[in-house]
């Protein structure tokens, strides 16, 4: 039974990881970027959360509408910054890690260095769970589930259903080609980063939710939102949020039967074993990916 | 393209050996005798320093995953140079703070402290924040035969350089030191408390007190705690950066144990916290052992009672009992804290730590009457040092300098840390386990 | 051309030896030999990245698995054990190539693992390694390890000078090797590679074997190089060690610099590095990672090729400008340390090599050039068939639940112009990949002259002599029309060196009527043009047998006859040759015999003009897609 509630503690907090993981594999997968920044954006969203709600008093999760729009702005920018200068995918790492350390710089100068945690006035959900019997589920991240499950179906309906996005996948798979039938990848693209840049902002309200907000934090997300975006199929959208679930579920359930700090060694000896043995995810959509 | 080699050039003319916005000297005026500055702060009534300033050189991590610390160190001895230099500053010569931002990277300490050292020619020096980054400087220290008085390091056995000066000191075990205090207080509270979790930073001071050293036999918390009669029920360590902590709050409240010992550091006790109160479980006691005291404060009934150790708490009794000069420190340092924008604005035992610091270092200098580094440090071997915090210590090389410790135990009561242990120091009564 | 490249590297190694001394005489304060040494260090570091993911293209987000190894070496073997420091130093080497040779034989093994895979394979290693090193109490166990300071040769007198003299040394022993193997045919052999490896595997180059090269040398020189860092840093910690710092920097540094050239990742570190030098001294404070990001995505979007592309237009100009000024500063003395000025000096040269002018090789655009076609006349010669070479016996081929062959059974003989027809889907390129060796047969044999060529690696059928072309062309783009074809001709049969190479490439320029743009690069010119570059190329390795790929797709009617021209003239040499093609007047005219394919399977074959009667062969066409055009 206590495997099970950790392996539950585990799954939810990877959904979390899994929104977060959701605008930086779209981003990679349609438009070849690897953009760093998309860590900046969340980190922008956290703290956006944390202002608004301390100064306001408004719920927490309320308070992402603005912090969503902000981060719509801001990738949709910074993309088309790289459609306008023609950057290449290589490059487009760089900078990105250029935007992301001028990030950090200025929350940490903006918020100070200091860690920075919604009062439990403020925020009402830290320490909350939701009771099944005698399961437990953790409300920050059960939340965070929720809004996982709520963009996944989303972004798969928008991609499937509407011109935009079938146009986005035959972009994704040959753009040359998709180009020559009209499709204009600019608007395009820049469209789909500011619905990555939401979807940040909205990952990071989440994890205020739950944490204590410190500036450097983005690079202690790094490794396991990749091996989520490298699991789940980078540009698979369902993909992304089953592989979240899976590396959180494992993460957990390997804290509390062998030891947490093994946790990363089985994570990353999985993402290892699925690149060779999976390389396009272990959760291969039919669209292509 | 011009702006890129603007830029540089920019870059370059600022750094003309080492100017920083955190510099300070005193106007030339008459000079005084220096006041030897021992337990009391320096004198704010004091005459002006004059002549050409003795540099002291250090980094800090101003930026990075330590920086919620360092810039309270920063904010600390800024304002230690400042009542030096307002009180006569050093030798009669105002103070100037050369302060570099390590970024919290411990690859770049050897070759900062070696730019301010040879390049910079600074006359003194000052440690860095947190241990691997002190112990990353000790050999440039030594190298160069710089006394290296530092502020956090408190894993005695690693800081062999005869030079380096500990102004925060858990003894020189802390690994027995710390278990065997734990126990006392336990044993305070009768039958109330037999069993403990154990659940370790894998980091180094921290896994030193649960464990001990990997290659050396020798007693720690894991083994001196069963021997005081408190059976281990849980052992959880977890690495550095970990952010999981609902299976490790599944695991504890499964071996209920009637206090978790979290040997963790920063905001760790906070999220391990938030797990258990998910589960709906709250252990009697909890303790943590270097914590980032401010967001403790806000969590409410669910970390009230939290214990943890200090070197010095502001409550009113303490205070009461401290030189007003000190007692204006704690005031005027909040006072700056909150101007930083910064949320938890107490002086507290960081702060203290670094007043010590700077303390031994003005003590030594003073002591010896000259800036040679061999002379102060024969100085404060031979005569000790009169530290803000901690009274008079005496430096035996033979403990790596490590002082018998002042530690004292906190508890958060109504929202503050108070301190509750040993009786004779405490400011408020230990109040024992929750429900 | 080379010469310069020697001299370069030369003066670097002396420039750094004579350093010590200097130090010694002027008494230099021991503060810049430890700046050099982290400009060293990191010069190690990004030279040996640039080795694999510069010059191979491979893309690796792991340097942090062989500097964190090399590292660990130190502090174990030396640091907690006792053994001798430079023991700990070859061990720390030795156990990084071992690594990386094991990452390279799961990752090079597998042809799914290209480009990103790659990356993010070698992205994932390093999150392992730490794990592994903190469980184990034998290596970390998560406490950290002190590392002591060595003992060292009491000549050198200072430990600063010491390890100033052990980072030199693997600093230079990396640009020396970066330097060889960007000169030589390992760095010819990355390139291709690197542009396009399929293709290079098929003109003969032994991918597999030059991709271990590299990233044994990248783990090698990393492990090394991580190793003598340790010795002064005091403490080492797991944290400390495994982060994103130095994957993620020595790809700054290398890309800034240059990724082209074996000096471009030691520009990038000094520029890097003298920078957040200075930008930590400056009391920006708050400010210095914002100026670092901002002149790092600036640098990125004004020099994408990197730095090094832009000096080498005007090196005299840059590198005088940066002497003088350096020169200049140090002696007035009248502002700065030694270090600023080399941050000036090094502003003052970034200018100039920013600044407008001379091109150089690149062309704006992707202007085409316009030049006249040599028109060869074709004059049908007899042939002689000789005997089996090819022999597909039930040659199957599924991909998932298509099944692209369906037991193919065809003999190619000496002398032989087979031509290759059939509706679309009918398994034509299926059939030519088998042959070539680019996919392994689902079942059924293929031989070569008897030998079984199923499970040969394709650079070996290359070199027994089966070549092929593309349908759309795959030349090496950032190698010159006549360099193209040079490389199928270093990685033959008889390998050949550069120069060697080059002069032989011109007999098959001309061959194909290409020799007027043997310096152009395949940007510059038009489709047949690269056609016919696919051809000279294929040709270039000397084939018994040349498979060519609907070569005359996209060409006007003269292009075409042109084309039909320069493979009688291919033939004529000897040489037998399978096409693939639709345009039904050139296979009639052109080829001795006819091989129908449909749905998989030989539906007829024999002389052209009885075949192309069939009935059965016309209601094929027709059937599909009746697009056939008899004229």
């Amino acid at each position: 039974m206590s495997q099970l509630q950790a392996t539950i503690f585990g799954a939810l907090s990877g959904s979390l990881f899994a929104v977060m993981a959701l605008g930086l594999s779209l981003v990679w997968g349609f438009l070849k970027i690897i953009n760093l920044a998309h860590f900046g954006m969340i980190l922008l969203g956290a703290y956006l959360t944390f202002e608004l709600a301390t100064t306001t008093g408004i719920d927490p999760i309320i308070t992402v509408m603005i912090g969503a729009m902000a981060m719509f702005l801001f990738g949709a920018i910074v993309q088309a910054g790289f459609e306008r200068w023609r950057v290449s995918e290589f490059n487009s790492l760089l900078i990105s890690y250029g935007l992301l350390i001028i990030t950090v710089q200025v929350v940490s100068n903006v918020w100070t260095a200091d860690f920075q945690r919604m009062d439990s006035s403020v925020n009402p959900y830290a320490a909350q769970s939701l009771a099944l019997g005698p399961l437990r589920f953790p409300l920050p991240t059960l939340i965070a589930a929720g809004f996982a499950v709520i963009l996944v179906v989303a972004a798969k309906l928008i991609l499937e259903r509407t011109y935009s996005g079938r146009a986005l996948q035959a972009f994704g798979q040959d753009r040359d080609i998709a180009g020559a039938f009209g499709i204009d990848h600019t608007k395009l693209g820049i469209l789909l980063a500011g619905a990555a840049g939401a979807t940040a902002a909205i990952g990071g309200m989440l994890h205020s939710l739950g944490e204590s907000l410190h500036p450097d934090a983005p690079f202690e997300w790094v490794g396991r939102v990749f091996a989520i975006v490298i699991l789940g199929g980078i540009g698979n959208v369902t993909g992304t949020l089953y592989a979240g679930l899976l590396v959180g579920g494992i993460s957990g359930l390997t804290a509390a039967v062998w030891s947490p700090s093994a946790s990363p060694f089985v994570v990353f000896s999985l993402v290892v074993l699925a690149l060779v043995f999976r390389p396009t995810g272990l959760f291969p959509s039919k669209a292509g990916h | 393209m011009a702006v890129l080699a603007a830029l540089l050039l920019v870059v370059a003319a600022c750094g003309d050996g080492g100017s920083d916005a955190t510099t300070t000297t005193a106007a030339a005026g008459t000079t005084t005798e220096g006041d030897t500055l021992g337990t009391e702060a320096p004198d704010t009534t004091g005459g002006e320093a004059s002549g050409d300033p003795i540099v002291v050189g250090s980094t800090l991590p101003l930026t990075g995953f330590l920086s919620a610390t360092g810039v309270i160190h920063q904010i600390a001895g800024q304002l230690y140079v400042d009542r030096l230099n307002d009180s006569g500053g050093l030798l009669g010569r105002p103070v100037e703070w050369n302060l570099i931002d390590d970024t919290s990277d411990g690859a770049r300490i050897a070759e900062l402290y070696e730019q301010l050292i040879s390049q910079d020619g600074v006359d003194l020096i000052m440690g860095p924040y947190a241990t691997p980054n002190i112990l990353a400087a000790m050999p440039v220290a030594e190298r160069h035969g710089y006394v290296l008085p530092q502020h956090t390091a408190v894993l005695a056995p690693a800081l062999t350089y005869e030079c380096q000066f500990p102004g925060w000191s858990i003894g020189p075990a802390p690994n027995e030191f710390i278990p065997n205090q734990l126990a006392d207080v336990f044993d305070s509270l009768g039958d109330e408390v037999s069993t403990v979790a154990l659940v370790t930073n894998e980091g180094g001071s921290t896994s030193f007190v649960s464990y001990g050293r990997p290659d050396v036999e020798e007693p720690s918390a894991s083994t001196i705690l069963p021997e005081r009669g408190y059976e281990i029920v849980a052992d959880v360590p977890y690495p550095i950066g970990n952010t999981e902590w609902g299976p490790i709050a599944v695991t504890l409240q499964e071996a209920q144990p009637d206090a978790v010992l979290v040997m963790g550091l920063g905001v760790e006790a906070n999220g391990l916290i938030d797990a258990m109160e998910q589960l709906d479980y709250s252990p009697p006691m909890i303790f943590a052992l270097f914590p980032a005291p401010g967001p403790l404060l806000g969590m409410g009934e669910a970390a009230d009672g939290l214990l943890s150790v200090s070197m010095f708490e502001p409550n009113e009794p303490i205070l009461a009992e401290l030189d007003p000069e000190l007692q204006d420190v704690t005031e005027e340092f909040s006072t700056r804290v909150e101007e930083a924008d910064l949320p938890y604005s107490v002086f507290e035992t960081q702060a203290a730590a670094t007043w010590n610091a700077w303390s031994i270092l003005v003590q030594g200098v003073e002591g010896a009457g000259s800036l040679d580094h061999q002379a102060i440090c024969d100085y404060l071997h031979e005569n000790g040092a009169d530290l803000p915090f901690a009274g008079q210590v005496s430096f035996d090389p033979e403990q790596n300098n490590f002082w018998p410790s002042n530690q004292v135990i906190k508890q958060i009561q109504g929202g503050d840390w108070v301190v509750v242990w040993p009786e004779d120091r405490a400011a408020s009564e230990l109040a024992g386990p929750n429900g | 051309m080379s010469d310069r490249g020697w001299i370069g590297l030369l003066l670097v190694a002396v420039g750094l030896a004579a350093v010590p001394a200097l130090a010694a005489v002027f008494d230099f304060n021991s503060f810049y030999l430890v700046f050099l040494s982290g400009i060293l260090f990191w010069t190690a570091q990004s030279t040996s990245w640039n080795i694999l993911s510069g010059y191979s293209g491979y893309f690796s987000f792991g340097q942090g698995a062989f500097y964190g190894v090399g590292v660990y070496s130190m502090a174990v073997f030396f640091g907690r054990h006792g053994v001798d420091w430079l023991a700990a130093t070859v061990i720390g080497g030795l156990l990084s190539m071992l690594l990386a040779l094991a990452i390279g034989t799961i990752a090079f093994r597998l042809r799914s693992l290209r480009g990103e895979i790659f990356a993010l394979l070698t992205l994932a290693v390093p999150f392992i390694l730490a794990a592994v090193v903190r469980l184990s109490d034998t290596i970390d166990g998560g406490q950290g390890i002190i590392v002591p300071v060595p003992e060292y040769p009491d000549f050198l007198g200072s430990f600063q000078t010491f390890f100033f003299v052990a980072s030199a040394v693997v600093g230079v022993l990396s640009l020396a090797v970066a330097f060889v193997m960007e000169r030589t045919r390992y760095g010819w052999a990355l390139f291709a590679i690197r542009d396009d490896e399929a293709v290079a595997e098929g003109l003969g180059v032994p991918t597999f074997k030059h991709k271990m090269i590299s990233i044994a040398a990248n783990g090698l020189i990393g492990g090394v190089s991580g190793a003598v860092l340790a010795l002064n840093l005091g403490f080492v910690s797991v944290e400390g060690t495994f982060n994103l710092r130095v994957p993620l920097f020595v790809i700054v540094m290398s890309v800034l610099g240059g990724r082209n050239h074996w000096a471009g990742p030691m520009i990038g570190a000094i520029y890097i590095h003298t920078l957040q030098n200075r930008l930590a001294d400056s009391g920006f404070d708050g400010w210095s990672l914002i100026v670092l990001g901002v002149i790092l995505v600036l640098l990125v979007l004004l020099a994408p090729e990197g730095l090094m592309a832009r000096f080498g237009r005007r090196p005299w100009a840059v590198g005088g400008v940066f002497a003088s000024t350096l020169i200049g500063l140090g002696s007035w003395g009248g502002w700065g340390q030694p270090v600023d000025w080399l941050a000036v000096a090094l502003g003052a040269a970034a200018l100039v090599g920013f600044l407008p002018g001379r091109r150089g090789r690149e062309m704006a655009g992707g202007r085409r050039a316009h030049h006249a076609l040599e028109i060869f006349e074709g004059v049908p010669a007899p042939v002689e068939v000789g005997r089996p070479l090819v022999l597909a016996d039930e040659a199957a081929k599924d991909f998932g639940g298509v099944h692209a062959l369906r037991g193919v059974s065809v003999t190619i003989s000496q002398g032989e112009l087979v031509g290759l027809v059939g509706p679309n889907g009918s398994g034509k390129t299926t059939l030519v990949n088998l042959i070539s060796g680019a996919l392994p047969p689902t079942s059924g044999t293929l031989t070569l002259d008897g030998k079984d060529l199923v499970g040969m690696p394709q650079h070996r059928i290359a070199h027994l002599g089966i070549a092929r072309t593309y349908q759309i062309p795959r030349p090496f783009h950032s190698l010159t029309v006549r360099d193209n074809v040079a490389i199928a001709i270093m990685f033959g049969r008889v390998p050949h060196g550069l120069e060697v190479a080059r002069e032989a490439a011109d007999e098959f320029l001309s061959l194909v009527g290409l020799h007027h743009l043997s310096d152009q690069l395949p940007g510059q010119v038009n489709l047949h043009e690269r056609q016919l570059l696919e051809m000279a190329r294929a040709m270039a390795t000397r084939p018994v047998v040349l498979l060519l790929d609907e070569a005359l797709a996209g060409l006007n009617p003269v292009e075409v006859d042109n084309a039909v021209a320069v493979v009688r003239r291919i033939h004529d040499s000897g040489v037998a040759i399978v096409f693939v093609e639709h345009v039904l007047r050139v296979v009639n005219q052109l080829a001795t015999r006819i091989v129908v394919l449909d749905q998989g399977e030989v539906l007829a074959e024999g002389e052209p003009d009885i075949v192309m009667s069939d009935p059965a062969v016309i209601r094929a066409y027709l059937g599909k897609e009746g697009h056939a055009r008899r004229q």
